[in-house]
């Protein structure tokens, strides 16, 4: 389904009805996805179609920057010790048309249910993408299609034990990659005290051969200052 | 010559159009440079931060413009400094609700209890800010009027910024029959609360049996939503709740009374199925 997409397109595949299809001198995009229907009249007679993962943060609505992802069971790391660790974590699907440096996404799809949490408390806390996710000491298979596969590599800095139940990031700053089997993401959490960390993401593949992905707010060219973030509401 | 003509002191009819043309080209800055502010910083930064940046910008060239024009008016500044006690004192009396409403404008905008943009209710009034100026602070209310603030009202009045922390919590009262078995009536409530994308999952939302009331039982529920998105959620999640209830065959009770009659009425004896009130005993 990911990739580079020759005009008239026809795509079905696990719920997803995706066409484009030209007519009368332009183009027509269908869509269809689980409960909801999207038809617009693309003003370009050829071009290519670009179907790659994106953020997860555009479905049902754009509120926030930031992904929570819950572990499973909490995780406890070692003094000064370092963890790699596998999560999965949840993908939107972005259509664009003749990518190039000034493409515009034309539609976002996700399989997924969605839903937002808090992190921190009401008055200063922040809203978040909420995801859980089991741990994995080793590469699990997901499906491409609903799910991306996530390399934490966690850095103990203190000389105490320090329990992680969750893990925050700033997605705006998400280094997708993907091919036929997988989506993937690296990212880094430094574990600066008990109850406080910093997380960044990594742009690396997680395998070779894997393509980039062309994320929505980098191609909206919005200035990302700073992709890393504290967390300073607990762990 | 008519430029060199003296007015006053020793300011000519040069000097007056000299700062009468400073005073325009600084207005006229003052207006392109906020303009070209707005527009240049509009995808950068927050609006209530951009409204407040072009009006600084526009009102310290205003001053300085007013400061360059002075002395050429004659105007002698350390005079003014010397004479701006009594000054002020008489536009103190003079202007006092202006001049109150300009100091609680400022204490507004350092205090910040509102932004531009947010759901507000000032002093009974509920809308979304729609400017907050030196004197007065701007309303839409929800029905599309426009309402005019003083900001001495609004400095001085109860302020409930609805948007002012960034989740917020509601609460519904669902009466269910006390036939109906309220262990599963709180399971639907839960998942369907756990199925809306908005109502977030921490804090986590609570459903129980809060009272045994006169004609139902109680459930309460409370859900934390995105304080922007909280009445939409309500809206939306309180007939999904009615309407998932009732397919299980649990009804929202409504007021009901049982009237037992101490003498059987004469159409109906013999039609009763039921068994008569234990208090009424076999003679009633």
């Amino acid at each position: 389904m990911f990739g580079y997409h020759d005009i008239p397109l026809k795509i079905v595949q696990e719920g997803i009805s995706l066409s484009v299809q030209k007519d009368r001198g332009s183009l027509v995009y269908k869509r269809d996805c689980l409960d909801e229907h999207v038809e617009k009249r693309l003003l370009a007679t050829n071009g290519k179609i670009l179907v790659t993962p994106v953020e997860p943060l555009n479905k049902p609505k754009a509120l926030t920057q930031y992904l929570l992802v819950e572990f499973e069971k909490t995780l406890a790391i070692e003094p000064e010790g370092t963890e790699k660790i596998f999560l999965t974590f949840p993908i939107e699907i972005g259509v664009y048309i003749s990518p190039d440096k000034d493409s515009e996404v034309i539609d976002i799809l996700t399989l997924k249910r969605q839903k937002f949490t808090l992190y921190g408390d009401p008055r200063n806390g922040i809203i978040c993408k909420y995801w859980k996710s089991d741990i994995f000491s080793t590469m699990p298979s997901v499906n491409p299609i609903q799910e991306g596969l996530m390399e934490l590599t966690i850095a103990n800095t203190n000389a105490q034990w320090v329990e992680l139940t969750k893990a925050v990031f700033n997605a705006y700053g998400m280094k997708l990659h993907y091919s036929n089997t997988m989506v993937s993401m690296k990212a880094s959490m430094n574990l600066k005290t008990r109850n406080r960390a910093e997380t960044d993401f990594i742009d690396s593949p997680l395998k070779k051969g894997m393509k980039k992905s062309l994320e929505v707010y980098a191609a909206r060219k919005m200035s990302i200052t700073a992709p890393k973030f504290i967390m300073e509401f607990g762990l | 010559m008519i430029l060199n003509k003296v007015l006053y002191h020793s300011v000519t009819v040069f000097d007056l159009i000299t700062a009468a043309l400073i005073l325009i080209i600084a207005a006229v800055i003052a207006k392109v440079l906020s303009l070209y502010l707005r527009r240049f910083l509009k995808e950068r930064i927050a609006k209530e931060h951009l409204e407040i940046i072009a009006k600084v910008v526009s009102y310290s060239i205003i001053v300085i413009a007013l400061l360059m024009v002075l002395p050429i008016l004659g105007v002698r500044l350390s005079g003014l400094l010397v004479a701006g006690g009594i000054v002020g004192l008489t536009i103190g009396f003079a202007s006092q609700s202006i001049i109150g409403n300009l100091i609680s404008g400022i204490f507004l905008m350092i205090e910040r209890p509102v932004k531009i943009g947010n759901s507000v209710d000032i002093d009974g009034t509920t809308g979304i800010v729609e400017d907050i100026s030196i004197i007065a602070t701007t309303l839409r209310t929800f029905d599309g009027l426009y309402v005019r603030l003083p900001n001495q009202n609004v400095f001085t009045s109860k302020i409930t910024n609805f948007v002012a922390n960034v989740a917020r919590r509601f609460q519904y009262v669902v009466g269910i029959r006390y036939s109906d078995d309220a262990d599963k009536s709180l399971a639907i409530i839960k998942n369907l609360i756990e199925e809306h994308p908005l109502a977030l999952k921490n804090p986590e939302p609570q459903a129980f049996v809060d009272n045994l009331g006169d004609n139902a039982v109680n459930i309460i529920v409370w859900i934390w939503s995105p304080a922007t998105e909280w009445y939409g959620v309500k809206m939306e999640l309180l007939w999904k709740i009615k309407q998932a209830l009732e397919k299980e065959g649990i009804e929202i009770a409504f007021p009901q009374r049982v009237v037992w009659f101490a003498n059987e009425l004469r159409g109906w004896e013999g039609k009763r199925t039921e068994p008569r009130h234990p208090n009424l005993g076999e003679n009633a």
